[in-house]
This record gives C-alpha cells, structure tokens and sequence, in this order.
C-alpha cells in the first residue's frame, strides 16, 4: 500500500466531525454543496467512488485553512492530492484555466526543449552559469507573454529579484534549462509530469553546484521544500524563500531605501509561503526595514489569512472571484493605498478580480516595491 | 500512418474555404504528404493557443492554421 495513502487514511479517522473546517472554508461559503468534513465521511464510509467521480474534489483550494484549524490536525490539502491522482486516473480531471496552456507548458517541459529563459536578465542584471546561490526564477518568463492582457509584468518580480540581489553583491546562477517546478502538475494530481520535472530541475541544479536555491516564488519554495524530499528525497542543497534570505542577508548589506508616497502598505499572505511553509515574520520585517513605511494587517492575516481564490490554474469559477473581491474589499478597509503580494499567482488572481471592481488600491509584488524604494544615487 | 521519418502536421482548416480548397485537392487528384493531418473547424477564429500548445505536447512537428 502507497505509504502516503496509509498515513492519510490513518489520520482522517481521527475525525471528530466538528466540522471546523467547513466553516472554515472559503470554497464552502461560496458552493453550498462543497464541504470538508463531508468529503472525509465519504471516505471514511466508503463512499469513495462519491468523491473520486464528482467535481468537487477539484474545487479545493488547497489553502489550508481547515487543517490550521483542525483540532486532531488532519491534513486536507494532502489528503486531496493523494485521492486527485486517483480521480484524474479513473478519468475525472480538472477544468484547466487560459485554455490548458500553462499545464501544457509544464508538460513539454518534462522533455527536451530548448528555453530561452534568461533573456530578461541579460539585461536586468549580472548573473552567473556556476556558483553557489541558484535564483529559481519559476514560471515568470511564462506568465510574462500569458498575462498581458492585465497590465501586468510578472518579469517585473525577477528584474527586481536579481536587482536587489546584485546590490547586495550577489551574482546568482539563472539557469536557461530550469523546469517548471511541478507544483500545479501535482496538485492537479498529474504526479508521474511532477516527478519527471522534480527530476530535471534537481540535475540543473546538481550541474551548476549551487549549495543554496532561492525562491521568490512561494510555490516554488514550498514544493522544493515539502514535497521534493517526499517524492525524490532528501536534496543536497539548502532551500531558503528569498524574503528569508533577504531579511538575513540585507541588513548587513550596505543597501538603503527611500521613503515614498505611497506608505502605508498592507501584505496578503499568500497560503503556500504562510500556512504550507509557515514564513509569515520575513516579508513583514521587510516592509518595516524601509523608511517611513507603516504596515496595518487586514482582519484575516497570518495563518487565517484568506486565499487569492483559485491554485494551480485551473476551476476558475464565479466563487474564485467572490472570494478575490472579499479580499480586495478587506485590504481597503485597511486604509492601505498599497496592496503588497509576495507570490506573482496572488498578485495575477487580484490584479484580474480588481480589474471588474470599483477600488483604489494598488496591488504590488513584495520585490517590485523593494527594488522601487531602493536609494537611486 | 506515416512513416517515422516524415514530419507530423496538424493543420487547423476553415470548413469555408482552406478546407474547401483542400477537398478540391482530393477530387482534382492533386497529391500532399501523408503526415499532414486536417481538423476541420467552422471558422478559425475558433482556435486558441490552448489547442496549438497542446498539439506540439501531443506529438505535433509542426502547425498550419488556414482559414
């Protein structure tokens, strides 16, 4: 028996049907039929052929706010994943957001492909084929052509990245022959695309003899940190998440800020950085290292923060969108003029749900905002 | 099938007019390479990139959209 399944199965008997995690749920407050507790009694009453054909088991958002709450720690998100690759092998499988293209892309990464993945940083930066700090840019050259549409420029993240990094004198290995990491391929229960891409990405990342990876995509982050020693063991090399990395490493830098106009900030915790990977202080000292900066927390922050509505590219729905204008219209009851993500899905997912509202507020990417406020000599 | 050796084309044809015209081909006994393979559309504004994305991961070597 597939020990992951076991260990699973173990823990949801513990179930004492409180049924916090339902209320806990933001897909539930939005899709009556939709509930965690509910799905934990099919399987526990063998019912779960229910759950295997129906549609809700690709409703979830993984976010983790059940589980955070759970009193006998029943871990949702990975009790989903497991019966997701069960479900898209009977056939039951996802509706893809963007027409499938950023699962396809992923998909013909896992073979030979010739990637011009550096071409950004050829004129962003310095950066380095060999040594020991590897920048996992992620999927950001991809969302760059994929979301124009929004005004946006997810590059922006990884052009600011490599500039606060080379500041710092830190000249990192950008790799043209980087995968995708895997992290929608596996929640979208595709784990033979996630292993072959967890693979690939580990023997680039063997070759240019980085002894540190740094992340400033949280999904990113969180799949190298928990799930590759699960599915491809341990790694030989340290996994740092760059708000970690840079709340370390700046203050001794010699780098300053300026202060700006727009000062007061608030921060969405995107839920693959805080409840999957439990790095809330980092950003947050962040922000509070620049001058002049006020930082005021929304009502959900932290572990209860409320997620960005829709993972892994896919099941795009009326109530992605509800629960994206929730969080717009929490961040300006802050009195923030500036909305700050740290992961370039939130920042996309709210960019397209204020596009349609009536608010103020402008949505930045954490390292946009750092490299904006940097001292220009 | 086609031989190994041959490319594979998948060409996204117009039902009005590219794949009129390719019908015309066949009754004018005009030849064209076995690899190439028509998927008949009612316009080829039905196209995204979705589809031309997902036929080079199904094995594609290349791509014709006419219309």
């Amino acid at each position: 028996m597939d020990p992951l399944k076991h260990l699973t199965q173990k823990q949801i008997d513990y179930c004492m049907e409180c049924g916090l995690c339902t209320g806990s749920c933001p897909v539930s407050r939005e899709l009556s039929n939709f509930s965690p507790r509910q799905m934990i009694k099919q399987v526990l009453l063998d019912l779960e052929s229910d759950l295997m054909n129906g549609r809700e088991i690709w409703a979830c958002l993984s976010c983790a706010a059940c589980s955070e709450r759970c009193p006998v720690e029943i871990d949702f998100p990975e009790f989903i994943s497991a019966r997701r690759q069960q479900a898209r092998d009977a056939g039951n499988v996802p509706q893809e957001s963007h027409h499938g293209v950023l699962q396809t892309i992923a998909g013909l990464q896992t073979r030979e492909v010739n990637q011009q993945r550096t071409y950004w940083a050829r004129e962003a930066g310095v950066f380095a084929d060999t040594g020991d700090v590897f920048y996992f840019v992620g999927c950001l050259p991809f969302f760059d052509v994929t979301f124009r549409y929004l005004n946006l420029s997810p590059l922006d993240t990884a052009r600011s990245v490599l500039t606060l990094l080379n500041k710092m004198g830190v000249e990192p290995v950008i790799s043209d022959h980087e995968r995708c990491c895997g992290h929608d391929a596996l929640w979208c229960g595709d784990h033979s695309t996630f292993r072959r891409l967890a693979e690939l990405n580990l023997e680039v990342i063997r070759s240019s003899g980085a002894k540190t990876v740094v992340f400033s995509c949280p999904e990113g982050y969180v799949t190298f940190k928990k799930y590759y020693p699960q599915h491809v063991g341990e790694l030989p090399f340290e996994v740092l998440h760059m708000t970690e990395f840079l709340s370390r490493e700046l203050p001794n830098a010699g780098v300053s800020f300026q202060s700006s106009s727009n000062r007061t900030v608030t921060y969405h915790d995107p839920c693959r950085l805080g409840r999957l990977a439990g790095v809330y202080d980092p950003p947050r000292q962040l922000l509070e290292s620049l001058p002049d900066t006020v930082l005021v927390e929304m009502e959900r922050n932290r572990q209860y923060a409320l997620c960005c509505g829709t993972s892994a590219w896919m099941e795009c729905s009326s109530c992605s969108k509800a629960i994206q204008v929730e969080r717009i219209e929490e961040a300006g009851q802050t009195g923030a003029q500036t909305l700050i993500t740290a992961c370039p899905k939130c920042q996309i997912h709210l960019s397209c749900a204020r596009s349609a509202m009536d608010s103020d507020i402008e949505i930045i990417d954490l390292y946009a905002y750092l490299a904006m406020r940097l001292t220009t000599e | 099938m086609a031989s190994d050796d041959q490319p594979q084309i998948l060409a996204f044809v117009c039902n009005w007019c590219a794949y009129a015209g390719a019908d015309l081909a066949g009754v004018s006994r005009i030849q064209y390479p076995t690899g190439v393979r028509l998927i008949r559309l009612m316009c080829t504004g039905r196209v995204n990139h979705g589809f031309l994305l997902k036929a080079f991961l199904k094995g594609a070597d290349g791509l014709l959209v006419s219309g």
